[in-house]
């Protein structure tokens, strides 16, 4: 088990006393990172800030029941993960009663909030191939390939096998591949070539 | 093709990605207001439902067992 850092040790401690900077610095540390994968998974900039604000609330109301050698990260990272599946089936439930079709994705010729940010072709490209991914892939490719986290760190989050994260992340990169068409990087067009 | 190998392939691709962070003062809201209940436990409020529900059924199972003694008796 990878244990957590000093910085992050540190930190714990605070919280477990209740210390508001230390809750200041895991904020801080985290939030970018939180709300990126929430605004990916969920597509919606509102939503996302709504389960950022419920993850840090979680954290805040848990902080003193926290162990020594709590992994933040994972554990922040697993809160969001539980938000975002309870959030789409909420999503999925509306729809049905609705009598509608589950949410699609924005349509290819209007940009999504998120694509707005993108400055180039690239990045625009990129932002919508992800998009594209069907979200458990999605949400693999977003923890591994963005976050950096272990295939294994990744399996606990999600509440998966270490073998169903990497089917996945192999599809994720097949299914990417596809969606980047010219954009798609020549090592990656080989890789696919090759299966 | 190894997980690593996936892994670092969607590593390099990533950093094309377009940063995303929520603006200053909505951060600023949500930190403010978690820190609200920094250490406080999470609200009794979530312990309503689950409650009344428990209540509920608990109160329909006395019921039917008074009734079925009623009917056997």
């Amino acid at each position: 088990m990878v244990r957590c850092t000093c910085v992050e040790a540190a930190w714990i401690a605070g919280l477990r006393r209740g210390d508001a900077s230390a809750f200041d610095r895991v904020f801080t540390a985290y939030r970018r990172r939180l709300y990126a994968y929430l605004a990916r998974m969920t597509r919606r900039r509102d939503v996302a800030e709504d389960l950022l604000q419920e993850t840090f609330l979680r954290l805040a109301q848990h902080a003193r029941r926290l162990d020594a050698d709590t992994r933040l990260g994972a554990w922040l990272f697993t809160v969001a993960h539980r938000l975002v599946v309870s959030w789409a089936r909420a999503q999925a439930v509306r729809a049905q009663l609705a009598g509608d079709l589950p949410l699609r994705e924005s349509p290819h010729d209007a940009r999504s909030p998120l694509e707005a940010l993108a400055d180039s072709q690239v990045q625009l490209a990129l932002e919508r191939a992800f998009a594209q991914l069907a979200p458990a892939y999605r949400e693999v490719a977003l923890l591994v390939g963005v976050e950096g986290m272990q295939p294994t760190e990744v399996a606990q989050i999600l509440g998966q096998k270490p073998e169903a994260v990497r089917q996945r992340l192999a599809r994720a990169r097949i299914q990417l591949a596809e969606a980047l068409g010219e954009h798609c990087p020549a090592a990656w067009r080989t890789h696919d070539d090759r299966r | 093709m190894t997980i690593d190998d996936d892994a670092e392939a969607f590593a390099a691709l990533s950093k094309e990605l377009p940063a995303i962070d929520v603006d200053s003062t909505t951060a600023e809201m949500i930190a403010r207001r978690a820190r609200q209940d920094l250490g406080k436990g999470p609200s009794l409020r979530r312990w309503i439902l689950p409650i009344t529900a428990g209540v509920a059924t608990a109160s329909y199972a006395v019921w039917t067992i008074m009734k079925l003694i009623e009917v056997l008796g």
